[in-house]
C-alpha cells in the first residue's frame, strides 16, 4: 500500500513538473523579450543616461518626466497623438464597420473585395508613405494635377499648417481600415442568418436590423478592433518621420516623433526612456474602456 | 469578478503595455540590434583581417552619407583595392541614420567601420566622445591645395581628426528664365534687394518667387541662416552663449518671411524640381543637390554677401562640409588612415568631378578642364573660402531643434516674431546651461 501510495505521489509530481517544464521555453523567451527590455526602460528612465558618453550616466529620480512634461512641445506631441488616435481610430472603426457590412451583404464578389480591400494594410508603411508623398507632391503630384483641372485650389499638403495634421489622419485611415473590415467582416460571418431572417419576418427595416442585430452582435469585434487600434496609432512614427517630421509648426508632432527627435536621435536614452512610460500609461488610459469592455 | 475574468483582464493589460511599450522603445530595440550587428560586423571584419597576414584579402568597411556624397568614394575605390589586397564594403546612410551608427559604435572596443564619413555639426559630439583617431599622430597633415577655411571644422587645437572631403557650401538656386525676365543675369544677383526684385517680378508672373526649405528643423535653420548672416545676426556669441533674441535676427526673419511671401515652402526635392521646371525663380541650396551643365533650365550663384547694394559685404555662404575620418576603435586603422590619405589625393580627388565630387582643392576647383566643363564650380570655390560653420558645440542638435521649430512656428503664424524670438532665446539658455 505504502509503495503504491508513494507510487501515486512521484506520478503526480511528475505531473506538475511536465507541464512546466512543456511552458519553459515560452517564459524564457518572455522575459528576454518583453520583461527585460521593460525593466530596462523603467530604470534608464530614472537615469541621465547618453549612449557613448565618457562621463558615464547618474540616477536623477523624476528629472527626465518632469523635463518632458514642462516643455511645451512634447505636451503638444500629446495633445497631438492624443487627438490623432481618437480621430484616427474613430473614423477606421466607422468606414472598416461599414465596408464589412457591406461586403459581407454581396451575393457574389465577396473573395475578390476581400482581397482588394486588404492591399493598402499589406503595404509596408514606409511605402504608403513614399506614395502618398509623390500622390501629393506640390510639384508634379497627381492629386494637386486633378484639383487643378477642375479649378479647385491645389495645396502644399505636408507643408501647410491647415493640411499637415488631416493630410495624415487620411493616410493613416487609408492603411488601416482594411484591419478594420477585416476583423469585423470575421466576426460577421459568425452571426447567425436566423436572426435576421426573424427580424425580416418581423417587418424589421434596414437600420433596426443593423443597429438591433448586427451592432450587437459584433460589438465584441468592435471593442477589440479599438483596442488594438488604439495601441497601434498611438505609436504612430514611420508615417509622420517620413512626411512631416512633426512639422510644420509642431502641428502633426507625435509623442514618438518627439522622443525620436530629442531622445533616441541623440541617443539620449534616459529621456526616451521616460516618454516610453508616459506613453505606456498613457495608451493604459486611453485602453481601459475597450479592455473592460472585452472581459465583461 | 470571477477568476476567468481577472485571467482576461490581466492579459490584455500585459498586453497593452507590451505592445505600447515595444513600440515606444522600438529605437531601442534597434539600437541594440545596431549595437549587436556593428558587433557582429566588427568580429567578422577582425576575423577577415587576420588572414590579411598570411596574404589573404582583408575586409574593409566604409560609413558613408549616401547619395552623391557617398557615391564619389565609392567610385574611387577599386584602385585602393587592387593595390592594397583589400575588399571594402561601402554603407550609404541617411543623415541621422549615419550619425547614430557611427555614435553607436564607438563604445565597442574594436568598431565596425575603418572611415566614416562626418558632418562637421557633430565634430564638438565626437570629440567629447573621443570617438574619431587623431590622423596628426598618424602622420597626417593637411597640404597647401586644400582650402584653408574648410579645415577650421576638422582640428582640435593643431591636431587633425578629420580631412574634409565634399566642398558642400550654401549657394543661390536659380531658374535661368525667370531671373532674365526680372532684368538680372545670375552675376548682377549682388544683394538680397536683388533677390527680392527678382522674386517678386517672378510673383507678378503667376510664378514662386523664393522658394524656402521646410520639413525638418535643422532643414528649416539650414536655410534660413544665409539671411540671418546678411542681416549680421548669429546664433550664438564667442562664449557659445545664444544670441537669437536681438534686433538683427528679427530683422532677418522679417526678411526671411517677405521672401517666403513672394512664393512657397518645400522639400529639398521639390524646391529643385521647381526651379528646374520655372515654376520657381530662386532658393538656397547645396551643390551636392544639383549638377546643372550649359543646357539646364536652373544653375546655381553665390548667395549675395549684402542687404542693399551699398550695404557692408559679409560671409553668407554656410560651410556643411563633408568630412572624413577614422574611428578610434577602427578594425584596421593603418588601412583607414592609408585609404584617407588615398581618398585626398589630388589626382583622385580630380577624378571624382566627373561623378558629382566637389573636392576642396584649388587645383580642381580652379583646374581649367574641369572649369570648361562644369563652370558653376568656381563658384563653390569662391564660397568655400568665405564660407562660414555652424558653432562647435555639443548641443548643436538640441540648439537646431528648438530654433528651428520656433523659426517654423513664426513663419506658419502661429506666433508673433517677438514671442518666437523670446521662446527660443529662453529655452537655448537652458538648454547651454545644461
Amino acid at each position: 500500500m505504502k509503495a503504491k501510495n508513494s507510487e501515486i505521489s512521484s506520478s503526480t509530481s511528475r505531473n506538475k513538473v511536465f507541464p512546466r517544464l512543456m511552458t519553459l521555453p515560452t517564459v524564457i523567451i518572455l522575459a528576454v523579450m518583453t520583461a527585460y527590455p521593460l525593466v530596462f526602460t523603467v530604470y534608464y528612465s530614472f537615469t541621465n543616461y547618453v549612449y557613448g558618453k565618457k562621463k558615464g550616466y547618474s540616477v536623477v529620480g523624476l528629472n527626465n518626466f518632469f523635463t518632458l512634461l514642462k516643455t511645451p512641445y512634447f505636451q503638444q506631441a500629446i495633445w497631438n497623438t492624443v487627438k490623432f488616435t481618437i480621430i484616427g481610430v474613430i473614423l477606421e472603426i466607422v468606414i472598416g464597420l461599414l465596408v464589412a457590412v457591406f461586403v459581407n451583404s454581396l451575393k457574389r464578389g465577396q473573395k475578390v473585395m476581400r482581397v482588394l480591400l486588404l492591399l493598402p494594410y499589406l503595404l509596408p508603411t514606409v511605402t504608403v508613405a513614399l506614395a502618398w508623398k509623390m500622390m501629393l507632391s506640390s510639384n508634379y503630384g497627381i492629386v494637386n494635377q486633378v484639383l487643378e483641372t477642375f479649378h479647385i485650389p491645389s495645396h502644399n499638403w505636408f507643408m501647410e499648417i491647415g493640411t499637415a495634421f488631416n493630410t495624415i489622419i487620411v493616410i493613416d485611415v487609408w492603411q488601416n481600415v482594411p484591419f478594420v473590415f477585416l476583423m469585423l467582416y470575421a466576426v460577421l460571418q459568425g452571426v447567425s442568418q436566423d436572426q435576421y431572417e426573424a427580424a425580416r419576418i418581423d417587418g424589421a427595416n434596414r437600420w433596426q436590423i443593423f443597429w438591433k442585430i448586427t451592432i450587437p452582435n459584433i460589438k465584441g469585434g468592435i471593442a477589440l478592433c479599438a483596442l488594438l487600434r488604439t495601441i497601434d496609432t498611438f505609436r504612430v512614427f514611420d508615417k509622420v518621420n517620413i512626411l512631416t517630421g512633426g512639422g510644420p509648426a509642431n502641428s502633426t508632432a507625435t509623442i514618438t516623433q518627439y522622443l525620436y527627435t530629442y531622445g533616441i536621435r541623440n541617443l539620449k536614452f534616459g529621456l526616451g526612456s521616460a516618454g516610453a512610460i508616459i506613453m505606456t500609461i498613457l495608451v493604459m488610459i486611453l485602453s481601459i474602456p475597450y479592455i473592460r469592455r472585452v472581459v465583461k | 469578478m470571477n477568476l476567468k475574468k481577472v485571467i482576461a483582464l490581466g492579459a490584455a493589460a500585459t498586453m497593452a503595455v507590451s505592445l505600447a511599450a515595444c513600440g515606444s522603445s522600438s529605437s531601442t530595440a534597434t539600437t541594440a540590434e545596431s549595437t549587436a550587428a556593428s558587433t557582429a560586423e566588427a568580429a567578422s571584419t577582425a576575423d577577415a583581417a587576420e588572414p590579411a597576414a598570411s596574404g589573404e584579402t582583408t575586409k574593409m568597411t566604409l560609413a558613408l552619407r549616401g547619395g552623391t556624397y557617398g557615391a564619389v568614394i565609392e567610385a574611387c575605390l577599386d584602385q585602393f583595392e587592387a593595390e592594397n589586397n583589400v575588399d571594402i564594403e561601402v554603407l550609404q546612410l541617411e543623415f541621422d541614420d549615419l550619425h547614430s551608427k557611427i555614435a553607436l559604435d564607438a563604445p565597442n572596443a574594436t568598431g565596425a567601420y575603418d572611415l566614416v564619413m562626418v558632418d562637421g555639426s557633430w565634430m564638438a559630439e565626437f570629440t567629447e566622445n573621443e570617438v574619431l583617431l587623431n590622423l596628426s599622430d598618424e602622420g597626417y597633415s593637411f597640404d597647401e591645395d586644400i582650402i584653408p577655411g574648410t579645415t577650421s571644422i576638422c582640428k582640435v587645437g593643431d591636431d587633425i581628426y578629420l580631412a574634409p572631403y565634399f566642398g558642400n557650401v550654401t549657394v543661390m538656386l536659380y531658374n535661368k528664365e525667370l531671373v532674365e525676365a526680372a532684368g538680372y543675369t545670375a552675376d548682377k544677383i549682388e544683394s538680397f534687394d536683388d533677390v527680392m526684385a527678382i522674386c517678386t517680378a517672378a510673383k507678378d508672373a503667376g510664378k514662386n518667387g523664393y522658394v524656402t526649405r521646410g520639413g525638418s528643423a535643422d532643414s528649416i535653420l539650414s536655410d534660413f541662416i544665409p539671411v540671418m548672416l546678411a542681416n549680421g545676426a548669429w546664433v550664438v556669441d564667442e562664449n557659445n552663449q545664444p544670441t537669437v533674441n536681438t534686433p538683427e535676427m528679427k530683422a532677418a526673419l522679417e526678411q526671411y518671411a517677405a521672401l517666403q511671401a513672394t512664393g512657397t515652402t518645400m522639400e529639398k526635392d521639390d524646391i529643385v524640381g521647381q526651379l528646374d521646371n520655372g515654376d520657381g525663380a530662386l532658393a538656397v541650396g547645396w551643390p551636392g543637390w544639383y549638377s546643372p551643365t550649359e543646357d539646364s533650365a536652373a544653375s546655381y550663384t553665390v548667395i549675395p554677401t549684402k542687404l542693399t547694394a551699398s550695404s557692408e559685404a559679409l560671409s553668407t555662404s554656410m560651410y556643411g562640409v563633408w568630412t572624413i575620418g577614422v574611428p578610434a576603435n577602427a578594425p584596421n586603422k593603418d588601412l583607414g588612415v592609408k585609404l584617407l590619405e588615398y581618398l585626398m589625393d589630388p589626382e583622385v580627388q580630380l577624378s571624382t568631378v566627373e561623378n558629382g565630387g566637389v573636392p576642396c582643392r584649388y587645383s580642381v576647383l580652379q583646374n581649367a578642364d574641369v572649369l570648361a566643363k562644369y563652370p558653376t564650380l568656381s563658384i563653390v570655390c569662391d564660397a568655400l573660402e568665405v564660407g562660414v560653420y555652424r558653432p562647435v558645440i555639443a548641443e548643436w542638435s538640441d540648439f537646431t531643434e528648438i530654433f528651428g521649430t520656433e523659426i517654423d512656428n513664426f513663419m506658419q503664424g502661429t506666433e508673433s516674431l517677438d514671442d518666437a524670438l523670446a521662446n527660443a532665446q529662453g529655452q537655448l539658455e537652458v538648454l547651454m546651461a545644461g
